[in-house]
């Protein structure tokens, strides 16, 4: 009876390897060894002398690419980069034009884009395993960096190293709160990513409805509506109601609705009514120090707030008033909404402008403005929705070092130039020196040429504005922001389903905050 | 009051043409609106109201399939993994399906129910401990990978489904065979095998259906070179809004196969399941 | 271990002595009576089910009690914090609701709509065949496409069923409604899997034989009482197959509602599966996510259970 024998082995190796997977995988811990950052051949680079990187087509004006003299470009040939990212025009940009950093590089990158829902649960996935298949991480600062900082690379490592390329143009020309909160976590000792794009909600408006009715308006309600930074957000919503209105009665004939929002049940809920509690004052946590760097304990709710409750109320006043396509609206359905023309107003994306711009699948081009949000009793308040890139802690040496690379290429202004030029991309850059240059100053202006072009400069002007400290808005930066989030925006929408009023549902939010973060 | 028969049968074949036509319209208005639409422009697809009638642009699908679009290499690795996947499935299944229907193990129905079982995990919940197992195995982002990912949900169906299939297979006709001097084997082979033939069918394009539509482990377990057509459908919402005039077509593409496939076989399909449903 | 002293005495020994060895051998687990070709025919399945499966169903249990929340490279020991989370949680019993009715709902209109339409094609006198393969064509759309049209259909802006509906005078955001979105998704899943029945019933009403129907006819029958009597009994077992597989299903599957609502508005379709997804990949809980995959786990496998039960039943 041999066979029995060769069954038994058979069946018993299978049991074997399963378990030998099983304690594997429970047990590799990584071996924390100090990262080696050091080019090959150290010795013979001088470190003295900064020489430029063999990239072609420099522009003027924007600090270079460059590495010490004697760095070969090219000694990591053959290396494979994975870089995992949300599906956004920087990325799509970078991808199209990848060839430019191969060539000199000689690293193979694929670029994985996909919808934020899946980078945050492949980067968690890929963080647990230890396995580094991404080596190169679109770090967002609320869904992946708050909560797996310690799983990146702390790039200062790179940028002391003198034999590595050094950041173009340094540290300082990223926009100083990007750097901030996409950079750091909890401290500003270790900087795990790179600032790569900077969405901002602003507001979006017709000029043609606003321009037609703005004397009707002004004899009917006694105020000039035009948005700006001295509207209020109660103004806001009697122009909305007016616009409304006056739509279904039939006399406002371009628009259907004075305002519509991205009330889904969905993040972009929470950025959206963020505006406006930010703007009375209110915030999610007593503590006000966890936008920038972010904590790992956020403390209690501040959700009881009066600030928090005056918000509630106005906001779902705003709703009800607004396109009632708002509460299944995300960003991008908003955005589709107001390309359609049925809107006059929105808060949105500021990087939707390439959209609304886009003839082929927009009713309003050369109609739009942009202005900043209206303001609350307290200040203006615009969310911040950026996203820096960092590296993976968990693979080779060699891919770390190629990843730095990639880094300092994708984030550097010559690339932020290439990105806002780009016909798949056109997002915004994070550097100063970009919005220095003449051009694009100029594509700022509507109605030059090279706002036609790069229709992504069109709202800056307010954007710009909308980063200074006093008119951000950067929501808490912690670990259990994911979680906090969720129950906002589902709470949140329960209110505007009117099955629960603006009270019990910030008192509802502070419980279960306090119930997640243990407060 | 007599009613003649003939007017009866009109009244009754009128009725019953309308129910089915009714029907067509509510299973097929969206598949027909999205092929349309995956050959419109992009702004008449969002016009308003609808428009019914247009001249066809295959744009999108140039797109698609030129280099940059890269649909090839997505449609070429839906293919591979979900062929691949199916005879993996196929062949085991049908061997262990019939060791079930026919070896008398003692405890055979805890066996079986062990085997189907194995199907009902939450994938939510099991694609942790999978990728762990897969990133040990370094298998990620692998073709064989993804192979081994859609055969963990293939190869229990496969089984259970072949095993009632050849439990409804009388086995006095093989143990003949075997007095006759057949081996085991030969007999599977030769007279168990054929009559379930339309179950291997049925089966076959299920598990061809599965793996095809399958979003969840491919998502997850898919790398750069190894993404499937539906992965390259989610691609399609970005922040910036969802590229509906691609949506529409990559719909299209990946629903035609399945369509074609499902189509031709119909005969197995409802042969198959009327024999493994229906005793 | 055994030595391969044992081995080869196991080897010499005749069948009987090998019987008794064999039951303390820990291949007593497949419980196999004597070694026939059955056995190696079965075995690579049994391996392959056996990776993906045990060493899966451990880690679950071991991810339960671990806390995955903590800033730090493993995971530590937190006892039953995660049940209780998962258990003492309104969230979590309300998507059980939401999901029974999911399923209730959806299979009820499956079951009543698929019969209904298998039974108007089987008396069809003409083109039967083609109202077949026409009707059975959503059943290959997959999931993620069917998501992805839901949305693009039911779009306010530009789609094409709100835009009928609000030809009628209705006027609703569909997904955006919480007295519409549930009845959306079940919809759209009802779109998808009715032709799934009435497949399986028409299979089933092909096979009946003749006589039963024409006996009855002769008794002077009417339809209705034909069918409840004849037709029904015949095909109940089989639509029970269905119903128990796509019950199971619909607790797995999420895909559409992921496209479409993503649970909202107001949580109206955050079924039992959303939920999972979320608290694994969005709040990357997987402690939490564990223990409530074990709790889906026993609830599919109660339900298969009932589901096998009914199978074997007529088998002996």
């Amino acid at each position: 009876m041999k066979r029995d024998i060769l069954f038994k082995i058979i069946v018993f190796l299978a049991i074997i390897s399963m378990v030998l997977t099983a304690c594997s995988s429970t047990s590799s811990t990584n071996s924390q060894k100090p990262s080696d950052t050091k080019a090959k051949n150290a010795e013979n680079i001088n470190t003295e002398v900064q020489v430029d990187a063999p990239f072609d087509g420099w522009v003027e004006g924007l600090p270079k690419i460059t590495a010490p003299e004697g760095f070969d470009w090219k000694q990591f040939e053959g290396v494979e980069l994975n870089v995992i990212t949300e599906n956004t025009p920087p990325s799509s940009a970078l991808a199209a034009n990848i060839n430019l950093f191969e060539d000199v590089t000689g690293i193979k990158v694929n670029i994985e884009q996909s919808d934020l829902g899946t980078v945050v649960e492949k980067t968690s996935l890929d963080f647990n395993a230890k396995s580094a298949k991404y080596h190169v991480i679109y770090a967002d600062p609320y869904q992946i960096l708050a909560k797996h900082s310690q799983h990146f690379v702390d790039l200062n490592a790179f940028i002391d190293e003198k034999t590595m390329p050094a950041i173009p143009g340094g540290l300082e020309d990223f926009i100083p709160s990007q750097l901030e909160v996409n950079g750091y976590m909890g401290d500003t000792e270790a900087l795990y990513a790179l600032p790569y794009d900077n969405p901002t909600m602003v507001l979006a408006y017709r000029k043609d409805v606003f321009e037609k009715y703005k004397d009707e308006f002004m004899a009917d309600k006694g105020f000039d509506w035009t948005p700006g930074p001295n509207l209020t957000w109660e103004q806001y919503y009697e122009a909305a109601k007016w616009i409304t209105e006056k739509a279904a009665a039939g006399e406002i004939t371009e628009v259907k609705y004075g305002a519509g929002h991205q009330a889904k049940q969905h993040d972009s809920l929470m950025n959206d009514y963020s505006n406006i509690l930010a703007g009375y004052g209110g915030d999610y946590f007593e503590d006000t120090e966890l936008g920038a760097v972010g904590k790992s304990n956020p403390g209690k709710s501040a959700m009881t707030s009066d600030a928090a409750k005056k918000s509630a109320e106005l906001y779902k006043k705003i709703i009800d008033v607004s396109a009632p396509g708002s509460t299944s609206w995300d960003w991008s359905g908003l955005g589709e909404g107001f390309a359609a023309g049925d809107i006059a107003m929105a808060p949105e994306w500021h990087e939707f402008s390439s959209m609304f711009e886009n003839p082929d699948s927009s009713k309003v081009v050369g109609k739009v403005s942009w202005a900043s949000l209206p303001k609350g009793d307290v200040r203006q308040a615009h969310s911040y929705g950026g996203t820096g890139i960092g590296i993976n802690k968990y693979g080779t040496d060699e891919e770390k070092k190629a990843a730095w690379l990639f880094l300092v290429w994708a984030t550097s202004p010559q690339a932020q130039y290439m990105i806002l030029k780009s016909e798949v991309g056109g997002s915004t850059p994070t550097r100063h020196s970009v919005y220095d240059i003449e051009e694009v100053q100029k594509g700022m202006q509507a109605g030059t040429e090279e706002s036609k072009q790069m229709p992504n400069l069109l709202p800056m002007k307010v954007t710009l504005e909308a980063w200074k400290e006093e008119n951000v808005y950067m929501r808490p930066k912690v670990p259990q922001w994911p979680q906090i989030d969720t129950f906002i925006f589902t709470e949140l929408s329960k209110m505007l389903a009117d099955q629960q009023t603006p009270e019990e549902t910030v008192e509802e939010i502070a419980k279960q905050s306090d119930q997640a973060t243990g407060n | 009051m007599a009613v003649p028969n003939h007017v009866k049968k009109t009244v009754k074949n009128t009725f019953l043409y309308t129910i089915v036509t009714l029907a067509l319209v509510w299973a097929l208005l969206p598949i027909v609106w999205m092929v349309m639409s995956s050959v419109k422009t992009e702004a008449g697809m969002f016009s308003m109201p609808p428009k019914f009638f247009f001249k066809p642009n295959f744009e999108t699908f140039k797109f698609m399939f030129s280099e940059e679009g890269n649909f090839f290499s997505f449609l070429s690795n839906s293919v591979i993994a979900s062929v691949l996947s199916t005879i993996i499935s196929l062949v085991l299944g049908t061997l262990g399906g019939f060791a079930l229907a026919r070896g008398n193990f003692k405890n055979e129905k805890a066996l079986s129910f062990w085997i189907i079982s194995t199907r009902m995990a939450p994938i939510p919940a099991v694609i942790l401990p999978l990728y762990l197992m897969f990133s040990n195995l370094g298998l990620i982002g692998t073709m064989p990978g993804l192979l081994f990912a859609y055969t963990t949900f293939n190869l229990p169906f496969a089984l259970w489904m072949m095993m009632v299939f050849f439990k409804e297979v009388p086995q006095a006709l093989e143990e003949a065979a075997m007095i006759d001097g057949c081996s085991r084997f030969q007999a599977f082979w030769r007279i168990a095998l054929p009559p379930v033939a339309p179950g291997l069918v049925a089966t076959g394009i299920l598990c061809l259906m599965f793996s095809w539509n399958d979003f969840m482990f491919a998502s997850v377990f898919s790398g750069h070179d190894t993404q499937t057509v539906p992965v390259a459908a989610s691609l399609l919402i970005t922040q910036n809004g969802i590229a509906w005039g691609q949506a529409m077509a990559t719909g299209t593409v990946i629903i035609t196969p399945m369509v074609i496939a499902g189509l031709a076989v119909r005969k197995y399909l409802v042969q198959g399941l009327s024999m493994g449903a229906v005793k | 271990m055994r030595t391969n002293a044992e081995y080869s005495k196991l080897k010499d020994s005749n069948q009987t002595n090998y019987k008794k060895e064999k039951s303390t051998s820990f291949l007593n687990l497949l419980n196999i009576k004597k070694y026939k070709t059955e056995h190696w025919m079965i075995l690579p399945s049994i391996i392959i089910l056996a990776i993906i499966s045990i060493f899966p169903f451990l880690y679950l249990i071991y991810a339960s009690f671990m806390d995955f929340m903590i800033s730090s490279d493993q995971p530590t020991f937190n006892g039953i914090t995660n049940w209780k989370k998962v258990l003492i949680n309104d969230t979590f019993w309300a998507s059980w609701g939401r999901t029974l009715i999911f399923a209730v709902v959806g299979l009820l209109l499956e079951v009543m709509i698929g019969v209904g339409i298998a039974l108007a094609i089987y008396e069809l006198p003409k083109g039967r065949n083609l109202v077949v393969t026409l009707w059975m064509i959503p059943i290959f759309v997959a999931p993620i496409v069917a998501g992805l049209l839901g949305r693009f259909l039911l779009n306010s802006t530009y789609g094409l069923y709100a835009w009928l509906l609000s030809l009628v005078g209705i006027d609703v955001q569909i997904l955006g409604d919480v007295k519409t979105a549930l009845a959306a998704v079940i919809l759209m899943d009802v779109w998808e899997w009715t032709p799934l029945i009435t497949m399986i019933v028409l299979a089933g009403l092909q096979s009946l034989p003749k006589e039963p129907l024409e006996a009855a006819q002769v008794d002077g029958a009417n339809y209705m009482q034909r069918l409840i009597k004849v037709v029904f009994p015949l095909v109940s077992r089989t639509i029970l197959v269905a119903l128990l597989i796509r019950s199971m299903d619909i607790l797995r599957f999420v895909d559409t509602i992921k496209i479409t609502t993503e649970g909202g508005p107001a949580d109206s379709t955050k079924v039992i599966g959303f939920y999972l997804m979320e608290v694994a990949f969005k709040f990357q809980d997987f402690g939490a996510a564990a223990a409530l995959g074990l709790t889906m786990l026993f609830a599919t496998i109660f339900l298969g259970k009932q589901f096998v039960n009914f199978m074997t039943k007529g088998d002996e």
